[in-house]
């Protein structure tokens, strides 16, 4: 029973970073309606811009987070401008495929410009976990825990309470409807790619500081796990965001523990093909994106 | 106040608009009708600045629409009521009015015209809270007039307003219509239900392939034998 407690604890602390990930895949889905693979790949760059910053720099922890989510954010930029701007209302095949291309050139630019595989990363605490009972806590786990809760909080606000949220909402709802009550929604494109490429930057900060270094790899990683915890939860829905990255988590501390990890990974498709079976627009995924899940055309 | 000249819109190698000339005066209510395919939606989308014409031009009190973006046009007093509505359907009908009112900054005129809008269409205030995707079709309809109007146009833009509606509802919305007119609302209207249009319209324009082929007043209207048959529905003369 205390093992249970315990891998659910450490699956809530790491879900919570997967949360984050399908946060900001999800905003991109929804005004976008078609799917970023080179997601991840930007969140990358942006944590070798960070490690750069570290090892050059020997720049404390701020100045870290702040080129990790800058690196991340002109990178997501940058894909926008490339893969999703030039494309035409109905191809939205060819941003993915175009977004998959410029995930390999991330990569490539990135194993040039660092060509060692692995670079440190520096740690966002250490010391003793601490422990509360019988259960133990990582401190990063921790600090992730509660920066997780508070982006998704500040995300909330942002889309509920302000102008630029009713701007996303109206578009993710139905964008030509968007045009026509005035909105620029070319811009405000921009600004929801930069939005969610700042929230994964945060995500990727928060990951590559526990593990303490990064590979170019971290980017299939993120585009992964963000993609599986999206879909679990449901598209386009940000509560769905977080629940699936949650269940996430807890099913792959679960697995990890009493089967291995070369199991866990299985385990996590698994889940992902059974939520597609049994429930293909996710847990809570919102009505106007439902139907992209379900196989049949967008608007 | 709305000028359409030699307007020419396709879809890649077909053209929709075939060079449509038409007027819509100010303070009044200009209808065109026409059969399905004939062009009124891309007529209005090309206004809109949702498709992009390939040549003519499109003045409002003689400032050029054509080539501005969506949104620039909105700023300068054009709205669209589209066709099917296309309201927010997971949106509230009061986020649904202030996403209407998105260009403006005036807080408390907003919701001085939240209120008028509330005044004017009570069943948007019972529901207020509600998501707009729960509500009737004639409801939605309401709340994309409601919406439209919460930028106060110049000119408002109705496409279809009656698509899809019960008689009943059709006949309030028709009421509400002439009701926004007489208050000083420039209005265009595109319809199929010429019956319900020839009530409150002041000029008529018949679009067919892409050409406007007639232009004229209610009487002239109700005269042309032609479309005595096809939209009146008058059986021939003997």
């Amino acid at each position: 029973m205390i093992d249970f407690v315990q891998n659910t604890i450490d699956g809530v602390m790491i879900g919570s970073s997967y949360a984050l990930l399908a946060l900001g895949f999800t905003m991109i889905l929804g005004v976008m309606r078609r799917l970023n693979l080179s997601y991840g790949p930007s969140i990358m760059i942006g944590a070798y811009l960070g490690t750069v910053v570290y090892l050059q720099l020997c720049a404390s922890p701020i100045m870290v987070v702040a080129a990790t989510v800058a690196g991340a954010v002109l990178a997501g930029v940058y894909v926008e401008r490339l893969c999703f701007a030039p494309m035409a209302p109905g191809a939205a095949i060819a941003s993915m495929v175009s977004s998959f291309a410029i995930w390999m050139q991330l990569e490539q630019a990135a194993i040039l410009v660092l060509p060692r595989h692995t670079y440190p990363f520096p740690p966002l605490a250490t010391g003793a976990p601490l422990a509360f009972g019988p259960f133990l806590v990582r401190t990063d786990h921790l600090i992730m825990l509660t920066c997780a809760l508070a982006v998704s909080t500040g995300i909330q606000l942002l889309l509920y309470r302000s102008r630029f949220g009713l701007a996303l909402r109206a578009i993710i709802n139905n964008p030509v409807a968007a045009h026509l009550i005035g909105i620029n929604v070319r811009t405000a494109i921009i600004w929801a790619f930069a939005l969610a490429s700042a929230v994964g930057g945060i995500a990727g900060y928060l990951v590559l500081a526990t593990d303490q270094q990064v590979t170019p790899m971290f980017g299939m990683w993120a585009t992964f796990k963000g993609l599986i915890a999206m879909m679990i939860g449901g598209l386009g829905s940000i509560p769905g965001a977080i629940v699936g990255g949650l269940v996430l988590g807890i099913v792959e501390a679960h697995s990890q523990w009493y089967f291995g990890p070369q199991v866990r990974d299985l385990v996590a498709y698994g889940l992902l093909f059974a939520c597609l079976v049994l429930r293909p627009g996710g847990l809570l995924g919102e009505a106007p994106l439902r139907e992209l899940s379900a196989g049949r055309r967008g608007a | 106040m709305l000028d359409v000249s030699d307007l020419v819109t396709a879809y890649g190698k077909i053209e929709a608009l075939k060079g449509v000339t038409l007027h819509a005066e100010g303070g009044r209510i200009t209808c065109l009708l026409g059969p399905n395919g004939a062009g009124k939606t891309t007529l209005m989308m090309s206004i809109a600045g949702i498709l992009q014409p390939l040549r003519g031009s499109v003045r409002l009190a003689g400032t050029e629409l054509r080539g501005l973006t969506p949104a620039r046009i909105v700023a300068q007093g054009v709205a669209l009521v589209p066709e099917n509505r296309l309201v927010f359907p997971q949106m509230s009908v009061r986020e649904n009015l202030l996403a209407g009112a998105y260009q403006r900054n005036d807080k408390a005129e907003i919701s001085a015209d939240m209120e008028r809008m509330y005044a004017r269409f009570p069943r948007l205030r019972e529901r207020r809270e509600q998501l707009a995707g729960t509500l009737s079709g004639g409801e939605q309809q309401m709340l994309a007039v409601a919406r439209a109007l919460m930028s106060r146009p110049r000119v408002l833009l109705m496409d279809e307003p009656s698509l899809g509606l019960a008689p009943l509802v059709v006949a309030e919305i028709f009421r509400i219509v002439s009701e926004l007119n007489r208050d000083g609302t420039t209005i265009f209207l595109v319809e199929q239900n010429a019956h319900m249009a020839l009530q409150v319209a002041h000029h008529f324009y018949l679009m067919e392939q892409g050409r406007v082929t007639f232009s004229g007043a209610p009487g002239q209207l109700a005269e042309d034998e032609v479309i005595q048959r096809a939209y009146l529905g008058a059986r021939p003369a003997d």
